[in-house]
């Protein structure tokens, strides 16, 4: 028995270096904005933290699948009933597990995005800029309420925003629910009618759909017939760039 | 002819009732001065008269109705194959019927899958426009769901439950087979959709969009909220059996752990179902006559459809699955020849999972504008359900270990479960913890998560309950070649296809979506043609069954060397199950105990029961 539990273990080991050598590789998307590095973090903290679990499945039954087999059928295993301190040592291992995900990374995290607990957003709750979304069944309307500037499928066709600058963005829809998304920044939230939602940004690097189609603002809440079209290229640019583009806007 | 005359007599006063239905509506509205049809108002009120006259037509008048009224009650008889076809009361002809009616949902949704993978193969819109990959993928959501929601606890949970508690049937027959017989209008009505508009929802249905769009949605919600009822009937029903009709001596510690899982599975079932139906109902009354639940500049709230909805259709989650654990941890013991490690806690898991599941809704609405307040409280509760969780993986784990695993194709669908339910719920934490699922909610890593889950965990388990109880339902072996050769494809095939779909889903790529950001072209396709080969092990499935069941070789009362009731009774059994009611002695997992005996089951004599025998 003991020879058995060491080959499991060994499986187990190797299974979570093989794995672990995976979970390095790049399989992120690009880097948006400050919360993107929060995310990816947890992200890869939680895939290391899953990992072992996993694996040590995988060893288990895989294992047993080549270790324990037999042809005929006829014979019995040993009469094990799990009465004894396993179960218990089980259940106190699992429960510690989750209660430390439960705890970090998941309340700590969840602490640092909300600003306002009675609030329906993500962030902090003052901004350097605002942008009025506003989705509609199937593309998306930005204003600028500070700039007197809105940009839509037609008048602009992107979202344009400054780096390094916290913007605000207001979320509402006329219809129907719409999720307002952009895979960059790696966050989204619903756009309901009746509700104002919000979610604060900061983006840290420019960047444009044309080079990575992560910075778009896509609709990923089912909306009807062109949901899967419900999309507007977003560009970071720089602050100079971004009064000029505001200026150019204004002009026309 | 006695197939024919029961479909045919549903069919008609069906549409009678329907024709009634529409007509009485009519006069109504021309009595209070409107026009005599509205598609709402006038398809409901039709449905209901048509449904309940398919009822009555197809044999419940006769065997159920007929009492309602002093009159004198009788079943058709209907000899060989066409008892399946008559308002049957047996639950071994009702377990057949779900099981082979949802196998054959579930290829059809599963070609729905194969329209969406093609399409999907490459990105923009190849051969379907928006609204029909809508429909499709509409169609393909719903049908899975009920085929999950159904084909255990239907199929194999109505076969096997009054079996292995040793009772003749289940607590209340015609009640039984009435919830089959509303099964044939949800499917026709959702078979309709497209006819009328196609979903353009998804399953979810989510309002302002469910209230506005077209009037496929209606037959849907009427749909949904028959099936729901089903569903509860269903769940009443096993209840009542579990608790009433245990043959002597089995006691709650002896309960196979599958029937404890059916037990938490069907209260589930009773106590959530309405939520569902009630969402639908709230759509369905806004639609018709503008009620305003959903409608903000009305005073509504979209947001109240999402809690009233997730509050049933998160523990319908654990409605599939628990069930699928139960049957993996029954043919893992039986197949291990080991008692079943640990039952206690496995059934403590159980009811934790009963417990906490009813309170853990709302991470499906971690991106939805409800207040921030909420979200710690349930990123913790939903995290804690993986504490009953990781019991049932005690169990099998603890049960294979110093095993003499018998390989059978069974038992390859059981380890699977397992297999593949640790990469499920795995995945499951990063969609519990809102600081990551604001990223990935809506994504391809929901659908593969949910998929690892509800087919890794569920649907892996029916397949290898099929093959479990394929002797025992049909009195045929099964080609044991084809069954693993049916295992490992889809296996194969599975694990490819939605191992990848994580990957596209944290890169960006939403889900219900008929056309994708061409940067993940590549990736897409991989996933389109693994998903074409996973679709093509059913083949091997489809073909073993007919011909098995057809000329199979003849099989024995119990090839597994299985000590549960069930296999203590010839195959297929009597219609009565037991020639007399067992009684039970020991545990049904005392596999290496010498001279261990689970129940003394009386044999049938030659020629018939004895005198004033037991029964």
């Amino acid at each position: 028995m003991a020879r058995h539990i060491v080959n499991i273990v060994v499986i187990w080991v190797v299974l979570t270096v093989l794995g672990a050598l995976v979970l390095t590789l790049d399989y992120l998307p690009v880097i948006g904005a400050e919360y993107s590095e929060e995310f990816d973090g947890i992200f890869r903290l939680l895939a290391f933290m899953g990992l072992p679990v996993l694996t040590f499945v995988f060893a288990w039954v895989g294992y047993s699948f080549f270790a324990f087999r037999q042809r005929t059928g006829e014979s019995e295993g040993p009469a094990w009933w799990g009465r004894n301190w396993v179960p218990i040592a089980w259940l106190a291992v699992t429960a510690s597990l989750a209660i430390t995900v439960m705890i970090y990374p998941g309340l700590t995290g969840l602490a640092k995005l909300q600003a306002d607990p009675r609030g329906y957003g993500w962030g902090e709750t003052g901004a350097d800029l605002v942008v009025k979304v506003t989705g509609f069944r199937w593309s998306w309307a930005f204003e600028y309420p500070e700039q007197g500037i809105t940009v839509n499928a037609v008048q602009g066709r992107e979202l344009v925003l400054p780096v390094d600058a916290t913007v605000r963005f207001e979320v509402n829809s006329t219809d129907v629910v719409h999720s307002f998304w952009i895979p960059a920044f790696r966050m989204k939230i619903d756009a309901i009618p009746g509700r104002t939602t919000y979610m604060v940004v900061k983006p840290v690097a420019t960047g444009s759909y044309a080079e990575d189609q992560a910075f778009r603002a896509q609709c990923a809440e089912l909306c009807g017939l062109d949901h899967s079209k419900m999309v507007l290229p977003v560009r970071v640019v720089e602050r100079e760039e971004f009064e000029a583009w505001v200026q150019q806007m204004k002009a026309q | 002819m006695y197939a024919l005359i029961s479909i045919a007599s549903g069919v008609a006063s069906g549409l009678i009732g329907f024709y009634v239905g529409v007509g009485l509506t009519a006069l109504v509205r021309v009595a209070f001065g409107h026009s005599p049809w509205d598609a709402q108002i006038s398809i409901t009120v039709g449905y209901i008269f048509g449904l309940v006259g398919w009822l009555m037509g197809i044999g419940m008048w006769g065997a159920w109705g007929r009492e309602w009224f002093g009159l004198p009650t009788y079943a058709r008889k209907a000899p060989g194959w066409q008892r399946y076809f008559v308002f049957n009361s047996d639950h071994k002809v009702i377990g057949i019927q779900y099981l082979v009616t949802f196998v054959v949902v579930f290829l059809l949704a599963g070609l729905l899958a194969m329209v969406m993978r093609a399409e999907l193969a490459q990105a923009g819109n190849q051969f379907l426009s928006n609204d029909q990959y809508n429909a499709v993928m509409g169609l393909h959501g719903i049908l899975m769901i009920a085929v999950a929601v159904a084909a255990v606890i239907g199929g194999i949970g109505n076969y096997a439950v009054p079996l292995m508690i040793g009772a003749q049937d289940m607590a209340f027959p015609r009640l039984n087979a009435l919830t089959y017989w509303l099964n044939p209008p949800v499917a026709l009505l959702l078979l309709l959709t497209p006819a009328l508009g196609g979903l353009e929802t998804g399953w979810t249905a989510y309002p302002p969009l469910s209230v506005l769009t077209e009037n496929a949605q209606l037959l849907f919600n009427l749909a949904i909220i028959t099936f729901g009822l089903t569903s509860i009937l269903g769940g009443l029903n096993f209840i009542a059996t579990i608790i009433f009709l245990r043959a002597p001596g089995m006691t709650w510690g002896r309960l196979p752990i599958f029937v404890w899982s059916m037990f938490v599975a069907s209260w589930l079932a009773l106590l959530f179902t309405q939520g569902f139906a009630a969402a639908l109902l709230m759509v369905l009354l806004d639609r018709a006559f503008g009620m305003s639940f959903f409608n903000a500049e009305a005073g509504g709230d979209p947001l109240l459809y999402q809690h009233v909805f997730w509050f049933y259709s998160h523990p319908a989650v654990y409605i599939m699955v628990v069930p699928g654990f139960g049957l993996a941890l029954e043919l893992i013991t039986h197949f291990s020849r080991k008692p079943l490690f640990a039952y206690k806690y496995a059934v403590g898991g159980l009811l934790g999972i009963l417990g906490l599941s009813g309170l853990v809704w709302a991470h499906h609405m971690f991106t939805s504008g409800m207040p921030n307040y909420l979200h710690g409280p349930f990123l913790a509760l939903t995290e804690a359900i993986s504490i009953p969780t990781g019991l049932i993986f005690l169990s099998a784990l603890g049960t294979l270990f110093m095993g003499r695993l018998w390989l059978k194709t069974p038992m390859l669908f059981a380890m699977a479960v397992i297999f593949n339910f640790a990469l499920g719920g795995v995945t499951g934490i990063f969609l519990a913890d809102v600081p990551t699922d604001i990223h990935l909610h809506d994504t391809y890593f929901v659908v593969a998560h949910f998929h690892y889950t509800i087919v890794g965990g569920e649907i892996f388990a029916l397949f290898g309950a099929i093959y479990y109880y394929f002797p025992k339902m049909t009195g045929r072996m099964y080609n044991e070649t084809l069954g693993k050769l049916h295992f490992w494809w889809m296996f194969l095939g599975f694990n490819v296809t939605f191992f990848l779909m994580h990957w596209p889903g944290i890169l960006g790529m939403n889900r219900r979506i008929a056309d994708y950001p061409s940067s993940l072209e590549g990736v897409n396709l991989i996933i389109s043609i693994a998903a074409f080969a996973l679709g093509a092990s059913f083949l091997v499935f489809v073909y073993n069954m007919v011909v098995s069941w057809v000329r199979g070789p003849v099989a024995e009362a119990n090839p597994w060397r299985a000590r549960t009731l069930e296999w203590q009774t010839s195959s297929p059994p009597p219609i009565e199950n037991f020639p007399a009611p067992p009684v039970v002695r020991g545990h049904p997992y005392e596999y290496g105990v010498p001279g261990a005996v689970h129940a003394i089951v009386p044999t049938p004599m030659p020629g018939g029961a004895p005198a004033g025998g037991a029964k």
